[in-house]
């Protein structure tokens, strides 16, 4: 897997483009391009850095974060998720 | 002043209503949110309130702020609605849906069961195990929520959910839908507004909504008068005819009163309503057609479940009226109005609105207005107690002597 090519997140929102490992999690390449996402436990704990995912699939290991209805809502927590595919964030 | 205070309880006059400090004094509020809002049984919700996991109840009870949540394990749990870090609030709005119980201020991180799951920036060796929330005790009688925040709750809980539940399961408040939410500041004392509740001698007066279905016999009116009598006794024969034929079909009826001699205080009845007999609206029919529960039947009269300290309700075929009161200033009280029906009654279609909450909602606005009435007399050098009527007020009587009894318990 850590040799899959990146894949690239927009971000809807401010319109930048970043790419993102098969093997990174969303938040610490958010994090590395420069961008001020919330964010406290960087374990799918806090939901602090929750967003909406507006189109992609990640795989997401979170640990209570979020709830299943907030995630049929199209949200997802970065800090504990990896690209499954290209991705579009509302942020 | 607290030693004046103390002395009040020991004082009281049987049978007459409160001296004024116990309408207007903040010392003496401070006293029953102690003593009797914090040490006792306190009805602040219903099940569809936190119906699913995630879900969050606030209630502020003068200086405790609880929160309700439902985990998981669909279990329900109380804590204190306080960060065990800074002591920020932590959930502010009354309805909410979490996954976990985060502070607002610095993320510290809590489960649905009140475990701190995280907090970050903590030294090593941070026990995180001794920074749970705080818990308060919490049950659900048949659906309806109370809570209680002594160390060592009122043991007769268990009692009166033992005796109540045959009355409250019909209904099956848990698969009911909140229709409608009504708060009202009563211009008064809280226990103004628990009096004014404990008696229908105004309802004639007052309440032309209300009286188009109720009998005023029911709520411990004693007739006077060969006409009132025979009108009593007609009374009285309707309810022993319809006790046992819902009896029969399984829906517990019968009056059980233990309002003054129980510390988890309550009384209940299933009593008669007028004309169609089904429901508390102006035309006594149902307001929705999908009725609660199991039920078939939809002339099952209302059933009244009262309360000590705060709350009462009125449970019929269609829907249920629940009622909660919390004390907000020595001379303020919230008065909480829940109407609940069916989950999968459609608003529009099955009933509607206007119609079902037309009644309480009249009703609570004349009640408002009288508990004014005497919250501005106990405030004026006029004021001193006057006499409770035996035939009509024994239930306001009860709550005095509970409420003191309470104290004078407390005080020893």
């Amino acid at each position: 897997m850590s040799n899959a090519a990146p894949l690239s997140v927009t971000f809807s929102l401010t319109g930048r483009v970043i790419t993102c490992g098969a093997d990174e999690f969303v938040l610490d390449a958010a994090l590395a391009a420069g961008m001020k996402i919330p964010f406290t436990c960087r374990e799918g704990l806090c939901g602090t850095c929750k967003c909406k995912l507006v189109s992609g699939e990640v795989d997401m290991k979170h640990q209570g974060g979020i709830r299943p209805k907030e995630i049929a809502a199209g949200k997802f927590l970065p800090c504990c998720s990896r690209p499954l595919s290209d991705l579009v964030i509302e942020k | 002043m607290m030693g004046d205070i103390r002395a009040l309880p020991a004082r009281r006059r049987v049978g007459y209503t409160l001296e004024a400090a116990f309408y207007t004094d903040p010392e003496i509020l401070k006293l029953d949110l102690d003593v009797i809002f914090g040490r006792h049984w306190i009805f602040v919700g219903v099940e569809p309130e936190v119906a699913e996991p995630g879900d969050c109840l606030t209630v502020d009870i003068g200086p405790h702020a609880i929160v309700v949540t439902r985990d998981d394990d669909m279990a329900l749990n109380a804590f204190h609605n306080v960060c065990r870090h800074r002591g920020a609030r932590l959930i502010e709005e009354r309805h909410s849906n979490v996954g976990r119980v985060v502070c607002p201020y610095h993320q510290w991180t809590y489960g649905l069961d009140g475990a701190l799951l995280f907090a970050g920036h903590m030294p090593k060796g941070f026990d995180k195990s001794c920074h749970g929330l705080k818990p308060v005790h919490v049950r659900s009688l048949a659906g309806l929520i109370f809570v209680c925040l002594a160390d060592e709750p009122p043991a007769d809980f268990a009692a009166m959910e033992q005796a109540m539940t045959p009355y409250l399961a019909p209904h099956d408040i848990a698969h009911c839908k909140v229709a409608h939410t009504e708060d009202i500041i009563e211009p008064g004392n809280w226990k103004l507004t628990m009096e004014n509740n404990r008696e229908c001698y105004h309802c004639s007066g007052a309440h032309p909504e209300l009286t188009k279905s109720i009998f005023a016999e029911g709520f411990g009116f004693k007739p006077v008068g060969a006409a009132a009598e025979a009108s009593a006794a007609r009374f009285h024969a309707l309810v022993d005819t319809l006790h046992g034929e819902w009896e029969n079909i399984g829906v517990a009826s019968r009056e059980i009163d233990h309002l003054a001699d129980c510390v988890t205080g309550y009384r209940t009845e299933r009593l008669p309503l007028e004309d169609a007999g089904e429901s508390e609206t102006l035309d006594t029919r149902v307001a929705c057609r999908k009725l609660l529960g199991r039920l078939s039947e939809k002339r099952l009269g209302a059933l009244s479940f009262w309360t000590q300290p705060n709350s009462w309700h009125h449970f019929m075929s269609d829907h249920i009226v629940t009622f909660a009161v919390f004390p907000l200033t020595a001379e303020t009280a919230l008065l909480r109005t829940t109407w609940l029906v069916h989950q999968d009654a459609v608003e529009g279609v099955d009933y509607d609105k206007d119609n079902l909450i037309a009644v309480w909602h009249a009703t609570n606005a004349q009640d408002s207005a009288l508990v004014g009435k005497a919250g501005d007399g106990v405030r004026t050098t006029g004021y001193q107690p006057g006499p409770y009527s035996p035939d009509t007020e024994g239930l306001v009587e009860k709550f005095c002597v509970w409420y003191i009894d309470r104290l004078k318990a407390a005080l020893a």
